[in-house]
């Protein structure tokens, strides 16, 4: 049904009223959806520029010039916080650039070439996705152990790829499958390998996939708690998340203003990544069966 | 140049223990130069045959050659060929002007020579001022001209085409056909076109091969396939409205043969019927060969059913003691539901195997 067209009957109302209805009713809902999406983050960015020792006394609704400030943002300029947010960046690139890789071949694979038991593999593959992280972190801690993967950047990067990887590969097994076969065997014809055909006619056309997949990766990577907790057990290696909860215990005093500055530059990212890719993102989930 | 050879070609798929057979023995040369179009209805294993030609399919036996080069093994990179494609597969994320010179990236030709032979096929396909653009701007017909472009650059020994205007409009076709038929003499290479449109079999073609269920019914020229059809099949399929049949015996032979069609009697004056005396055989006649007449005495009575003016002809349906019948008859006639009688032109008759179907006379 198009938007012009009016929505037939629900009330009984004639069709201008019931347009009418429908149209107030949708605003009513997309102000609550917002409001409560929307208000944990407004809560935060407020406080955080709000000055530490008023946030500490009274609740403020709305940093006013005279209590506003930028200090609250000196925190994150502690070297360790530092730390943190470069070993985060660190993780986060590494596993996208893993997930994409990886998932892009494995898709590519699943969508063109024969092997048996094809789709058995694939549903095998959605099983690892049933795992929470928890269950997967303590054997993991084992093996990394023993491997020389425990408190390495490289450690974590595997695990969180593993931890994506389930869905992504779907994804890009399913788009692939949307790309007529005829586009690379045009690239055959044209004298390309399938190498060369999968670089240059399949990937380029995988965009949204692809954004879709890294978005996906990104968020798993940069908001992960248990994988990072476990397996980077040391805190000058550790990321944001368990950081700033160390940050926390450690600390004799740590102002609300400053957790919530922190908890703003470790938020922005993933918003603004979003905000930016959406038009990609949506592409990306609209492969049917998916 | 060399021409295609294609020697006991067949491919057997083998599907969850039931094995098809796509092509059964094809045995076809297309001369240097050579336009030939094969032929036939859906799931004839028309496109099959050329993928095995392109070597986008592997034969379950039989050979291809290229000239002296046996391609039976090679993969489609080394064959050079060209291939146009029924949904025209060029690349979305490319620029036409990409698009065309994608091939001779591939080659490593230089990217001043990759846009002279870029421009200079621009030029004869009329599409010089589509480069800049991408795909998704154009209509099928400027679609399928740059992929005619991306072929024509490479300088292909072989050309195959695999159904590309089937998704065009008849306008866009007729249009299109010369601009192919003027690509393939300017590569000047066999070409092996595969549709089941006959329109463009016949008009396109130095031969046409007509296939059916996975076997060549008759390859020769498009009139003679018109006018002397080796099968009841090939009368069927090639000709628009399709041969009416009847059932019919062959009576005494004696220098002509007499024909019984449910009664009537015609005599043909043939050859070689003499070992056909008393058989049953099918009777076909062109439609075209079906005369109306006013006195409903003349020939078999029929009572007519509806006019489909075409302008330059009509396609008139009766209502016959042997069901409906098709013939052809002058623009300006209209039937109006009167009772008519259907006349054969006896010269015309053509008479086949009741059980292979195989052309007798």
């Amino acid at each position: 049904m198009s938007q012009s067209e009016p929505p037939g009957g629900v009330f009984g109302l004639s069709y201008d009223r019931e347009t009418r209805v429908i149209e107030s009713l949708k605003v009513v809902s997309t102000a609550i959806i917002v409001l409560v999406g929307a208000w944990p983050i407004y809560w935060m960015t407020q406080l955080a520029f709000t000055e530490y020792e008023t946030v500490e006394d009274t609740v403020t609704v709305f940093p006013t010039p005279d209590i506003f400030t930028l200090d609250n943002f000196n925190v994150l300029t502690e070297p360790e916080m530092y730390t943190y947010m470069f070993n985060t960046v660190v993780v986060a690139i590494g596993t996208i650039v893993t997930v994409v890789l990886v998932s892009l071949i494995a898709g590519y694979g699943l969508a063109r070439l024969d092997f048996p038991q094809k789709e058995n593999f694939a549903r095998i593959l959605l099983i690892g996705y049933l795992f929470s992280p928890i269950v997967i972190g303590i054997p993991l801690y084992q093996i990394w152990q023993n491997i020389g993967l425990l408190g390495t950047r490289f450690g974590l990067i595997i695990a969180l790829s593993a931890i994506s990887m389930p869905f992504a590969v779907w994804l890009m097994w399913k788009y692939i499958m949307t790309i007529p076969e005829a586009h690379e065997e045009a690239a055959w014809v044209d004298g390309a390998s399938r190498w060369r055909g999968f670089r240059d006619v399949v990937v380029p056309q995988c965009r949204p996939a692809i954004i879709a997949a890294a978005l996906f990766a990104f968020a798993l990577a940069w908001n992960d708690f248990t994988f990072a907790q476990i397996l980077l057990p040391q805190t000058d290696t550790t990321t944001f998340a368990p950081g700033i909860l160390r940050a926390m215990g450690q600390a004799q005093f740590l102002p609300q203003a400053y957790l919530m500055a922190i908890s703003l530059a470790m938020t922005l990212p993933p918003l603004l990544f979003a905000y930016f890719m959406q038009s990609y993102l949506l592409k990306g989930f609209q492969v049917r069966a998916l | 140049m060399p021409d295609i050879e294609i020697r006991n070609l067949t491919k057997v798929y083998n599907e969850s223990g039931n094995s098809i057979v796509a092509v059964d023995d094809v045995d076809l040369t297309i001369e240097d130069g050579e336009f030939v179009t094969l032929v036939g209805p859906s799931g004839c294993g028309k496109t099959t045959t050329l993928r095995c030609v392109a070597g986008l399919n592997k034969p379950t036996s039989g050979t291809i050659k290229f000239g002296d080069r046996d391609v039976t093994q090679k993969p489609v990179q080394e064959r050079n060929i060209a291939l146009l494609f029924q949904d025209i597969a060029l690349y979305p994320h490319m620029s036409v002007q990409e698009n065309m010179a994608y091939g001779l990236k591939i080659s490593g030709f230089s990217r001043e020579e990759r846009m002279a032979r870029v421009e200079e096929a621009a030029e004869l396909l009329q599409i010089t001022d589509q480069l800049k653009k991408m795909p998704a701007d154009l209509s099928g017909g400027q679609q399928q001209r740059v992929a005619l472009g991306r072929s024509l650059v490479r300088d292909p020994e072989i050309f195959l085409f695999d159904e590309p205007m089937s998704d065009l409009d008849a306008k866009l076709k007729a249009e299109l056909r010369p601009v192919i038929e003027k690509v393939t003499d300017e590569i000047g290479c066999p070409t092996l076109y595969v549709t089941h449109d006959q329109e463009e079999a016949m008009t396109m073609s130095d031969r046409v091969a007509v296939i059916n269920d996975g076997e060549l019914a008759q390859v020769a020229p498009p009139k003679e396939v018109y006018d002397e059809p080796a099968s009841q099949f090939v009368s069927q399929f090639i000709g628009q409205p399709s041969t009416q049949f009847f059932e019919g015996n062959v009576g005494a032979v004696n220098g002509t043969a007499e024909l019984d069609v449910g009664g009537y009697e015609y005599a043909l004056a043939r050859d070689g019927l003499e070992g056909w005396a008393g058989e049953d055989v099918r009777v076909g006649l062109r439609p075209q060969y079906i005369r109306v007449s006013d006195d409903p005495d003349a020939g078999i009575p029929a009572t007519h059913l509806l006019d489909e003016p075409l302008g330059d002809a009509t396609h008139s349906f009766f209502d016959t003691e042997f069901g409906e019948i098709v013939v052809v008859t002058d623009p300006d006639f209209e039937g109006n539901g009167g009772e008519y009688g259907l006349v054969f032109e006896d010269d015309y008759i053509q008479l086949y195997d009741n059980d292979s179907g195989v052309r007798i006379a």
